[in-house]
C-alpha cells in the first residue's frame, strides 16, 4: 500500500452465500487520472465501490484509500462518492442536503459548491424545493453536488450520468476533466464504454465479478472487434483479406464485417465502391467481452 | 455527530410533536374527568359489580390512593403504553433497518463518519426524544392538577416517574434497534417489536391476576414500570432501575456489536 496511491484494491474477493461477487479484483488508481470501471449490471462493480467505502465487508483481499483501510472513517475525509441508486432525504430541501453532507468535513468547506451549480444547470430555485419534489435528473445533480463540493481528491462515480440530459453530460465530463487536471482521482463506473472512453485514460472491465480486461482506452479500441454492416448498391467486393477484417459474412448484397483496430485500409477499400448504408454502431460491452474470449 | 442528530430531529419531528400534543392532552383530559366525578363512589360501585380478576386489577392499579392513584393509572393505561412504547419502536426500527430502507445510509456511511458515530447519534437522538415526549406527558399531568385542582403531585415523584417511563422506553428501544441492526425493512422490525410489547404487557396483566401465572412477572419488562409506586407511595425500586439498566445497555451493545460488523445496505 502506498499513501500516494489515491486507491489501490489488491486481489479483492466478496461473497455473498454461494455467489462469488467479486473474485480476486486488483487495480489501481494514480493521480490526476480518471480511471473507468466498465462491466454489465451486475457484474459487481458497485459492490467493488462498496468495498472501498468501507460498507461492504471483503471475503478476502484488501483496499486501501491513499494508503488506509476503508473502515478508517477520517480515510474517507478526501472522498467524494455517488451512488448507482441514489436516495436522499426527500423531506430536505436541496440546500439542507447540500450542507448535511457539507458539514461531515468540517476542514473542507464546499468551496465548489456555486460552481458546480452552475455548471450541470441547477435553477437557483431549486435549492429551496424538497428533494422528494425534484426529477431523477434533477436528484442525480444535487447527488453529484454533494459529491464534489468539497474538492475531493478521489471521486467514486457509480453511473453518473444516469438522468442526465446530453447538454449536462457534456458540462459533467468538462467538470471530471477539471478534476483530473487539479491532479485529483476519479473513478467512473459504467457499463456504457462510449461513455467511458470519452473521459478515461484506463479501464478495467469487470465480467461475472472478474477483471477482463485492464488497460488504456487506446489499447481497448485497438483490440476490440466491431460490427460493420455494408449494404452495396453493385457487385460486392472481397473484403476479407483487407487489413484490420477478421471476419466476413455475406447475405446478399449485404456485408457483416467485424472489424478490430485501424479501419482506414476498410474505408479505402469501401470508398472505391457504390454504397447504399453503412450501419457502425458503438461497441457493446458484449463485443468487447467477445473480443478478449474469442478469437473473432 | 451533532450534525446527524440535527438531521434526526428534522426527519421526525412530525411523530415527535405529534406524541408529545397526544400525550400531554390524554393526560391533561385525564385530570378533568378525574375531577368531574366522586372518585370513591364511583368505584364502589364500579367494584359491586366486577369480577373478581378485574376487581384485583382495579385495585392494584388505582385504587388506595384517591386522585392520586388514578392519576397514576393513568400512566398504566392503554394509551400511554401504546404512545411511549410505540414511539420507542418507531425510533428504534428507522434507525437502522429504516434508513437502508429509504436508502440514504449508503451516502452517510460514505462520509468521514464512524459506524459507531453513526448509531450513538441515533441513541442520543432516541434518548433526548423520548425524555422530551415523555416531559410534555407530565408537564399535561401538572397541568391537568392546577387547572382542575386536583392534588398535585412533588416533583421528586414526578422525575422518578420520568426515569421509570424513560427507562421502559430505552428498553423497547434498545430492543428495537438490536432488530433493526439485523434488519432491512423497518415493519418487519416494528411488528417483531409490537409483538414482543404485547407478550411482555400480556404477560404482566395475566401474572398479576393469576397466582398460577405469577412465576412469569419477573420475565415482562412492564413488570418493572410502577407508575402507581412512584406517584402514591414514592417509591423506585432499585430492581426496576438495574433489570430495565441491564436490559438496555445488553440489548444496545448487542445492536452497536452487530451494525459495527455487518454489511450495507
Amino acid at each position: 500500500m502506498s499513501p500516494d496511491k489515491p486507491l489501490e484494491l489488491r486481489h479483492l474477493k466478496k461473497d455473498f452465500g454461494t455467489v462469488a461477487a467479486l473474485q480476486g479484483v486488483s487495480f489501481s488508481v494514480e493521480r490526476g487520472e480518471v480511471f473507468g470501471y466498465l462491466g454489465p449490471n451486475g457484474a459487481g462493480k458497485t459492490t467493488t465501490l462498496r468495498i472501498v467505502l468501507g460498507l461492504v465487508r471483503p471475503s478476502g483481499g484488501d483496499a486501501f484509500i491513499f494508503g488506509k483501510s476503508p473502515s478508517v472513517a477520517a480515510g474517507r475525509n478526501d472522498i467524494g462518492f455517488l451512488p448507482g441508486d441514489l436516495r436522499l432525504y426527500g423531506n430536505m430541501t436541496v440546500l439542507a442536503i447540500l450542507d448535511f453532507f457539507a458539514c461531515f468535513r468540517r476542514g473542507a468547506p464546499p468551496v465548489l459548491r456555486d460552481s458546480l451549480i452552475d455548471a450541470l444547470a441547477l435553477d437557483r430555485g431549486t435549492l429551496r424545493r424538497r428533494v422528494k419534489f425534484l426529477s431523477h435528473g434533477t436528484r442525480q445533480k444535487v447527488g453529484l453536488i454533494v459529491a464534489m463540493q468539497h474538492d475531493p481528491a478521489l471521486l467514486l462515480l457509480d453511473e453518473p450520468s444516469n438522468g442526465l440530459d446530453p447538454l449536462v453530460q457534456h458540462s459533467f465530463r468538462e467538470i471530471v476533466r477539471g478534476f483530473a487536471e487539479r491532479g485529483h482521482s476519479v473513478l467512473f463506473s459504467s457499463h456504457m464504454l462510449s461513455e467511458v472512453e470519452q473521459i478515461c485514460r484506463r479501464v478495467a472491465i469487470l465480467r461475472e465479478g472478474k477483471i477482463v480486461a485492464l488497460e488504456t482506452i487506446d489499447n481497448l479500441r485497438d483490440k476490440v472487434v466491431r460490427k460493420l454492416t455494408v449494404r452495396f448498391r453493385n457487385e460486392v467486393p472481397a473484403l476479407a483479406d483487407v487489413p484490420g477484417v477478421s471476419r466476413s459474412e455475406l447475405q446478399g448484397r449485404e456485408t457483416v464485417l467485424w472489424v478490430r483496430g485501424d479501419i482506414n485500409a476498410l474505408l479505402r477499400k469501401l470508398a472505391q465502391v457504390d454504397i447504399d448504408e453503412i450501419v457502425f454502431p458503438e461497441p457493446e460491452l458484449e463485443d468487447i467481452f467477445l473480443s478478449y474470449y474469442q478469437n473473432v | 455527530m451533532s450534525n446527524l442528530i440535527r438531521g434526526f430531529f428534522f426527519h421526525h419531528r412530525g411523530l415527535l410533536i405529534a406524541s408529545a400534543v397526544l400525550f400531554c392532552i390524554f393526560q391533561l383530559l385525564t385530570c378533568a374527568i378525574i375531577s368531574s366525578i366522586d372518585i370513591p363512589r364511583a368505584f364502589d360501585q364500579i367494584l359491586l359489580f366486577a369480577p373478581p380478576a378485574i376487581r384485583t386489577l382495579m385495585e392494584q392499579s388505582m385504587l388506595g390512593g384517591g386522585s392520586a392513584g388514578i392519576l397514576a393509572f393513568t400512566w398504566n393505561h392503554p394509551v400511554t403504553h401504546a404512545l411511549v412504547i410505540a414511539i420507542a419502536i418507531a425510533l428504534g426500527a428507522r434507525a437502522v433497518a429504516g434508513e437502508i430502507e429509504n436508502g440514504a445510509i449508503e451516502l452517510v456511511l460514505a462520509q468521514p463518519l464512524s459506524r459507531f458515530d453513526y448509531l450513538a447519534a441515533h441513541v442520543v437522538f432516541a434518548i433526548v426524544s423520548m425524555a422530551v415526549v415523555a416531559f410534555v406527558g407530565l408537564l399535561g399531568t401538572v397541568a391537568g392538577q392546577n387547572i382542575f385542582h386536583l392534588p398535585p403531585f412533588g416533583w421528586d415523584r414526578l422525575l422518578r416517574l420520568l426515569a421509570n417511563v424513560l427507562l421502559l422506553q430505552m428498553s423497547f428501544y434498545s430492543l428495537t434497534l438490536l432488530f433493526s441492526s439485523f434488519g432491512r425493512e423497518s415493519g418487519r422490525v416494528a411488528i417483531l417489536s409490537v409483538l414482543v410489547a404485547i407478550v411482555s404487557l400480556l404477560v404482566n396483566v395475566v401474572a398479576t391476576l393469576w397466582n398460577k401465572a405469577a412465576f412469569m412477572k419477573p420475565y415482562s419488562l412492564h413488570t418493572y414500570y410502577e407508575p402507581r409506586a412512584i406517584l402514591v407511595d414514592g417509591n423506585l425500586a432499585l430492581s426496576s432501575i438495574v433489570v430495565l439498566g441491564i436490559f438496555i445497555v445488553a440489548a444496545t451493545a448487542g445492536a452497536f456489536a452487530r451494525f459495527l460488523t455487518r454489511d450495507v445496505p
